[in-house]
């Protein structure tokens, strides 16, 4: 075994709903009233409901293998060298999500935060910090997320209360009124910014593998839950049009509170929120990334990749796309689709395999 | 055994003039003996020794029957042993004992200790408004009494180790059998075994020896040197090592947030502790980010001040030449010589302190445009939170954290603090003491144990021990609070 540690049953849901939560909670509602409009949360229930159906799909997965990860099953139910090429096939995918993050992260902060510091200074900051994470293990960062979640939570209720009196509720309506088509497109869109296929590299460290479907279930409810108001809110607050406009809308919702003529200027307390959510959904990743390459390769020990892998994301997550405008259409277009093959086509292929195999076994031994 | 040489012994002690030697004869058995007599001066009551050791062997003994008994007998003193070498003597000579050599075969050491030990008196370090004042003392003896008065009870354990090559330290192991879990005892008996050193003539060196993250800026090994606080560790199922000569008594495993609590806050009702206990981390959130904070807003995140608070910084900060991290950073190391001068100074000499501190380096540095009036007011105020950590060490910790986070605010701003931020709980999270997670019961989350946490649950909600650290036992009481009678 290369991870010695366990997580309990508690800290798999945190981590998970630490994960939902990640980037989406600063990205999805621009995203979504671009393709969905007023109907954004609408698009973001459907994508919950295709979320928590695919959850399904794997942990019927992972219970066939309790005890071993993704990456290690893949070689299981495909052989050796099938399994080997799907299993760095799925960690190409998930190394250049990390880039992903990680230039969202730099983004982020040269364009609100620290307009002056180099965004080459802001990523390598912050993949110092997960490489410190990854190297600590899974047992120290589920319990750093432990920590995290109740600042995580309160700060959110904050951010919303406050927001409660700015509503227009009129700003959602007409429902539905280009019909269901952008709807289920922003569902789609929505859909495959969860890549909850990674979280089924710590399922097996967790101390419960066999209950490790309700952790993922409650652990991204609540998070789509926290998603889909703060998409609510955007529209509610500031409106299609303008969270059409703002890259970073549930930052600019922030910047709308002001109670009395001292609570104001409080939107630094969402950047604070979304850089806890991004580094545990960036340390998750990471993590999956290292320990999946390490047991695809059948190395002794994953932590002496993180400092390669950090270095090389770094330079990837540069030139991952050329600025701001480019990722606006790459997300959606480009990377949603290349996201559903490892969401959707590879696990369900794993999965009517094994079953498949097990059927065939069944009848021979019969 | 062979006879033993006097003279060799005084040869091994190089003659030193400190340890007296007294040879006379004695009537014992139905003929004359020598009987060499050896004690450290100061180390045993000289009188006692007149009373009980000679009055008895010159007076009383050619009275008595003397053929039947063995010569121990004879002893009108409790503590009497008989060695079996002379290589054991020596400690029992150096702990206050009086050494009776007969005729060259037979050792016997009787406990005549008169060292002068000081009184038990107020805890100088912990203090409490409510709550019994005493505190340790240099002598191991009296601590354990100490303790034991608290908890009567047979299953309170000690074990006596004796630590240090040369200093030979008596170190004693106390837990209370059937609350403690055993394997953290075993743990504790063998890092104690394996301490090879010279001299122990502290707890800090044992502590250095066996903490857990020798790397970490945080304390994993807990002291005090109430003997209330002790007693009460004990009952959570936890260890205590003392150490002969210092008042400071270990307690392991020792968690992050027991260096947060002050033993008054069981004494106080619930309600007003937890209040206390609130205001308390109110005061180390300061302690830890106060100057950090204001450096990043500041410096980088202007827009966050509201427009009025933020032309009345600008206005003070127009003279000061230097950046606000600098400015920061002469405040904070000047507070820190102040500290530490007022406390290595005679105290005679505190109030020239006092006014130097608050005139020339509060006022006249303001007056003189080195610092603005604001961090003035910001290093003050954290210097006051970093006291509110009742433990002295963890409060040193924050301080010594403080200056990083300074430095990732005045080069990264908010995000350096929070990612600095991240780092120090992704460090508290990987730390252990003796086996348990320092960050427990927050990291992993047992929510069982949380009532005695952030706030103080009363006494009678909390009917569980901490899980991680009493496996086996973790009733506390069954009943709730007897209250008058309900009808």
């Amino acid at each position: 075994m290369l991870e010695k540690g366990k997580i309990s049953h508690r800290q798999l849901t945190v981590l998970s709903l630490l994960y939902t939560i990640g980037t989406s909670i600063l990205i999805v509602p621009s995203i979504m009233s671009v393709f969905s409009r007023q109907d954004g949360w609408i698009a973001c229930l459907v994508g919950v409901v295709a979320d928590i159906t695919i959850i399904f799909i794997y942990s019927a997965l992972s219970s066939r293998y309790p005890k071993l990860s993704f990456v290690e099953y893949s070689e299981k139910i495909l052989g050796k060298w099938l399994g080997k090429a799907v299993s760095l096939f799925f960690m190409s995918f998930i190394f250049l999500l990390s880039a992903f993050l990680l230039r969202v992260v730099g983004n982020f902060m040269t364009t609100h935060i620290m307009p002056n510091t180099p965004i080459e200074v802001t990523i390598i900051l912050f993949i110092l910090v997960v490489i410190y994470a990854v190297r600590l293990g899974l047992e120290t960062t589920a319990r750093a997320g432990e920590i995290f979640l109740p600042f995580v939570i309160v700060l959110f209720l904050f951010l919303t209360v406050f927001l409660l009196p700015q509503i227009k509720i009129d700003r959602i309506e007409p429902f539905l009124e280009e019909g269901f088509k952008p709807v289920i497109l922003g569902a789609f869109y929505y859909f495959n910014l969860q890549e909850q296929v990674i979280l089924l590299m710590l399922v097996p460290y967790s101390n419960r593998p066999d209950k490790a479907r309700n952790a993922l279930l409650v652990g991204t409810s609540i998070g789509s839950l926290i998603i889909i108001v703060t998409v609510l809110l955007s529209t509610l607050v500031l409106g299609t049009e303008f969270t059409q406009r703002n890259m970073y809308a549930s930052y600019t919702l922030a910047k709308q509170i002001s109670v009395g003529n001292f609570l104001q200027r409080v939107e630094a307390m969402l950047a604070i929120l979304w850089l806890i959510t991004i580094f545990f959904k960036t340390a998750v990743c990471m993590y999956a990334l290292s320990l999946g390459t390490a047991q695809t390769l059948q190395l002794k020990d994953y932590r002496t990749l993180t400092l390669p892998f950090g270095l090389l994301l770094v330079f990837l997550s540069l030139i991952v796309y050329d600025n701001i405008v480019s990722f606006i259409s790459f997300t959606p277009k480009v990377f949603s689709l290349y996201a559903t093959i490892f969401m959707v086509i590879i696990p369900v292929l794993l999965l009517s395999i094994d079953t498949l195999r097990a059927s065939l076994k069944k009848e021979q031994s019969s | 055994m062979n006879p033993i040489d006097i003279a060799t012994i005084r040869k091994k002690l190089g003659n030193s003039a400190d340890i007296v030697f007294k040879e006379f004869n004695i009537q014992y058995d139905n003929r004359v003996q020598t009987v060499n007599l050896i004690y450290a001066e100061g180390f045993v009551d000289t009188n006692a020794v007149q009373d009980f050791v000679l009055e008895t062997l010159m007076v009383d003994l050619p009275k008595l029957d003397t053929d039947k008994h063995p010569f121990l007998d004879f002893m009108t003193v409790g503590d009497v042993q008989e060695l079996q070498s002379t290589d054991m003597m020596y400690h029992d000579l150096f702990s206050g004992h009086v050494i009776l050599i007969r005729e060259g075969t037979e050792i016997l050491s009787i406990a005549m200790s008169g060292i002068k030990d000081r009184a038990v008196s107020e805890a100088m370090t912990e203090t409490v408004s409510r709550g019994p004042k005493e505190a340790f003392t240099e002598n191991i003896q009296t601590n354990t009494a100490l303790i034991r008065r608290k908890i009567k009870n047979p299953n309170l354990w000690l074990e006596n180790l004796r630590i240090g090559k040369m200093t030979q330290t008596n170190v004693s192991i106390m837990y209370i059998n059937g609350i403690v879990t055993d394997k953290i005892v075993d743990e504790v008996r063998s890092r104690l075994a394996r301490i090879d050193i010279d001299g122990i003539l502290e707890s800090g060196y044992i502590e250095e020896l066996i903490q857990d993250a020798p790397y970490s800026p945080f304390p994993t090994v807990y002291n005090s040197e109430r003997p209330d606080v002790i007693a009460a560790e004990l009952l959570e199922g936890k260890i205590a090592i003392l150490v002969d000569g210092t008042p400071h008594v270990l307690v392991v495993p020792a968690l992050f947030i027991s260096f947060m609590h002050s033993a008054e806050d069981y004494y106080q009702r619930a309600d007003i502790s937890s209040l206390i206990r609130i205001l308390r981390f109110v005061g180390i959130f300061i302690a830890l980010l106060g100057p950090s904070l204001y450096i990043a807003i500041t410096t980088f995140h202007q827009e966050m001040l509201p427009t009025q608070l933020l032309i009345g910084l600008a206005a003070q900060r127009e003279g000061i030449p230097f950046p606000a991290f600098i400015e920061a950073l002469i405040m904070e190391i000047t507070f820190e010589i102040l500290r530490e001068a007022g406390v290595r100074m005679p105290r005679t000499m505190g109030q020239a302190m006092s006014i130097v501190g608050t005139l020339v380096i509060g006022q006249s540095a303001v007056a003189a445009g080195i610092v603005s009036a604001a961090m003035v007011i910001v290093v003050s105020i954290t210097a006051i939170s970093s006291f509110v950590v009742p433990a002295m060490n963890m409060s040193i910790s924050i301080r010594m954290i403080r200056f990083l986070l300074m430095g990732l605010a005045a080069s990264f701003g908010l995000y350096g603090i929070i990612l600095g931020i991240i780092v120090l709980v992704l460090h508290l999270c990987s730390l252990r003491t003796f086996g348990v997670p320092y960050m427990s019961p927050f990291g992993p989350y047992i929510a069982q144990d949380t009532k005695d946490t952030l706030i103080r649950l009363p006494h009678w909600a909390m009917r569980k021990r901490l899980r991680l650290i009493n496996q086996n036992n973790l009733t506390r009481s069954k009943d709730k609070a007897p209250g008058p009678e309900r009808r």
